[in-house]
């Protein structure tokens, strides 16, 4: 026995939480061929079924792209600040893809270890996930490689499994009840379990690959073709890094949390001019290292939910799958001072 | 809200000039009530704003027993220090922190102390000297190298006079070749070469040693051939930070946080890291 739900009846919810003051968002096309997470002024922007998965995240709604941290004031030698008090809107995602919802978990750790992240944590109570199981993935996606798949419930408060008709319901939250309590109706069909796309590497042969050759040549290969861009971090759903700096004139301004990105020169650089990860190579190697060695030996497992969006966003088709790929069949076996020179140069 | 990026304000009660790029700044809390809950333990870092150009990270260089002020101190290189650099007293700036590991001055106790700094990197290793002076009857003999590029770039150059009169105290100051004045009257040569000449006795001894990476990683053989073992050669890393508290993602040498589980190493725990320091 499981609920269900029609597609009217799903999308005329929406427009209730939509009507009732909520925010909602989940993808849309917001030109052709263009689908991202966006804020819906009504259920028929909705673009569900036929498309793999939007070219962003749903991180935006937890970690800006922009965010104001506090703002201070100058009164002569005085300087007067103004904590911010966040009130985040109430947010229902609906059609969020189970590889964004996963990513949410992950970042969980990272926003809560030691110091509390409020400006994450506000918004991620004020939240409410609406899963859609996914039922088609493209050459891109990996999720089953990750331990992941196209139904999994990890960071969901709803999941949505497509039927023939309609959708079977799993309120997996107390949260996803509320939005789902009496909408649904008891039903005898349960949804069959999607396979998902294949499995294409083996995060365990990864992480000793990673833990072993640390001078690989492979990431000058890989560097060679990389553009610095930081479309990869931009667009996928786990990466969280930040940059702080000032917005302001004479009379003040506010402090600001900007993305960043791992692939950018700056984003080491001393300020004697010293860079710790000085070329590209390095720099692509700390990607990889962060999502599959650093990321797994703190906190227990991967910053990657396989979504794909890494190499789908690269302007020359780089990303995780890319690179492993690249990794799996590079030469184990060469002279590790040799190319300890060669990565440094 | 409990904001973890928002800082206490501090009022510069002085400034003080070092060399023609270096500064050091005594700042104390605006609300007296926050100066006495306020502490920390040499070694340990914080986020040190200019509003209107950005938030620098620095040590603390003032020692932990001074509990009316900190102090840190700058070379002026970027936005943010072209900032600090325009400050004078009675002006307000932003602290957060403390932040990271700090310097085991408990094991310490007992062993004699050999500091080694190179150039803007005397402030870390200030904090422990005066921690260490302070409490002089728990610590051996202390020893500290410091070299710097010219005669005129030496930072805390009075101090270093006091250090030399304080009991079972050495100090040895050099200059890099062709940095000498007329009156130059100490070392002239590279801090890992005047490590060798100066005979430091090794046993019973952990060394600090700050600078450049390029002279940290020729004054390692030295205190190598010396005898120290890697357990006993500490170092304070300098990465780029921007939060402090293990969020923002860019100050990871390999597996490690230099603002969480750093920014204090022994050598014997950077051997086992990539070298992205
Ligand atoms: S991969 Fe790079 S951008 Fe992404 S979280 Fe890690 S360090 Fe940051
Ligand atoms: S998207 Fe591609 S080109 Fe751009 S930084 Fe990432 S790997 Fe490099
Ligand atoms: S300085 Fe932000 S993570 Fe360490």
């Amino acid at each position: 026995m499981s609920e269900a739900i029609t597609q009217a009846a799903l999308l005329s919810l929406v427009d209730d939480w939509i009507s009732g003051g909520r925010t909602v968002s989940g993808p849309s096309f917001v030109k052709e061929g263009l689908l991202l997470y966006e804020d819906l002024q009504n259920a028929g922007q909705l673009a569900l079924g036929k498309v793999i998965r939007p070219a962003d995240s749903i991180k935006k709604y937890f970690l800006p792209r922009h965010e104001e941290l506090y703002r201070y004031t100058f009164a002569g030698q005085n300087t007067c600040l103004e904590n911010i008090d966040l009130v985040p809107v109430e947010r229902v995602i609906v059609g969020a893809r189970p590889c964004d919802a996963a990513a949410l978990p992950v970042l969980d750790k990272v926003f809560n270890w030691d110091y509390v992240d409020e400006f994450y944590t506000r918004r991620r109570d004020a939240t409410t996930v609406v899963t859609i199981a996914c039922t088609l993935w493209d050459d891109q996606c990996f999720c089953t490689s990750v331990g992941l798949g196209p139904a999994v419930e990890k960071g969901s408060d709803v999941l949505l499994l497509p039927l023939a008709e309609g959708y079977e319901v799993r309120c997996l939250t107390e949260k996803g009840q509320r939005l789902f309590a009496g909408k649904t109706t008891p039903s005898e069909t349960m949804a069959a379990a999607p396979t998902g796309p294949e499995r294409k590497f083996d995060t365990k042969e990864i992480d000793a690959l990673l833990h072993g050759d640390y001078e690989n040549p492979v990431w000058r290969d890989i560097a060679l073709r990389c553009l610095g861009c930081g479309s990869c971090a931009f667009t996928c759903p786990t990466c969280h890094c930040f940059d702080i700096t000032d917005e302001g004139n004479a009379s003040g301004g506010c402090r600001v949390k900007n993305w960043d990105c791992c692939q950018f020169n700056m984003f080491t650089m001393h300020a004697s001019g010293h860079n710790p990860r000085s070329n590209q190579a390095q720099r692509q190697r700390q990607r990889i290292q962060h999502k599959f060695r650093i990321y797994p030996d703190k906190f227990g497992e991967v910053l990657c939910t396989g979504c794909g969006n890494c190499t789908r966003n690269c302007p020359v088709s780089l990303g995780v799958l890319t690179t492993m790929e690249a990794l799996a069949s590079s030469d184990a076996g060469r002279d590790a001072t040799e190319n300890a020179a060669s990565l440094k140069g | 809200m409990n904001n973890i990026y928002m800082p206490e304000l501090m009022k510069v009660i002085g400034v003080k000039q070092h060399t023609a790029d270096v500064k050091s700044v005594k700042i104390r809390f605006q609300d007296p009530a926050t100066t006495d809950a306020f502490s920390f333990r040499v070694g340990q870092f914080g986020m040190f704003s200019a509003f209107g150009s950005g938030e620098s990270t620095f040590n603390i260089c003032s020692s932990s027993n001074w509990k009316d002020h900190i102090e840190f101190c700058f070379r002026k290189t970027g936005m943010v220090t072209e900032s600090l650099w325009r400050i004078e007293e009675g002006d307000s700036i932003g602290f957060r922190g403390p932040y990271g590991n700090s310097y085991p001055m408990e094991d310490w106790e007992g062993r004699n102390l050999i500091f080694i700094g190179g150039g803007i990197a005397m402030p870390p290793i200030r904090c422990a000297i005066w921690y260490a002076l302070e409490n002089r009857a728990k610590y051996g003999d202390i020893t500290i190298v410091y070299g710097a590029r010219t005669a005129a770039d030496f930072v805390f150059a009075d101090e270093l006079d006091q250090w030399a009169q304080a009991e079972r105290t050495r100090v040895v100051r050099c200059v890099d070749p062709g940095g000498e004045t007329p009156d130059w009257n100490y070392e002239v040569g590279l801090i890992p070469h005047v490590i060798e000449r100066a005979a430091i006795p090794a046993e019973n001894s952990i060394a600090l040693v700050v600078g450049p990476p390029i002279m940290i990683k020729f004054t390692l053989p030295v205190l190598d051939k010396m005898g120290l073992g890697t357990k006993d050669i500490y170092t304070s890393l300098e990465n780029r930070m921007k939060c402090g508290v293990g969020k923002c993602g860019r100050c990871n040498c390999g597996p490690v946080y230099v603002c969480k589980e750093g920014p204090i190493f022994t050598l014997e725990q950077l051997h086992r890291l990539p070298l992205d320091y």
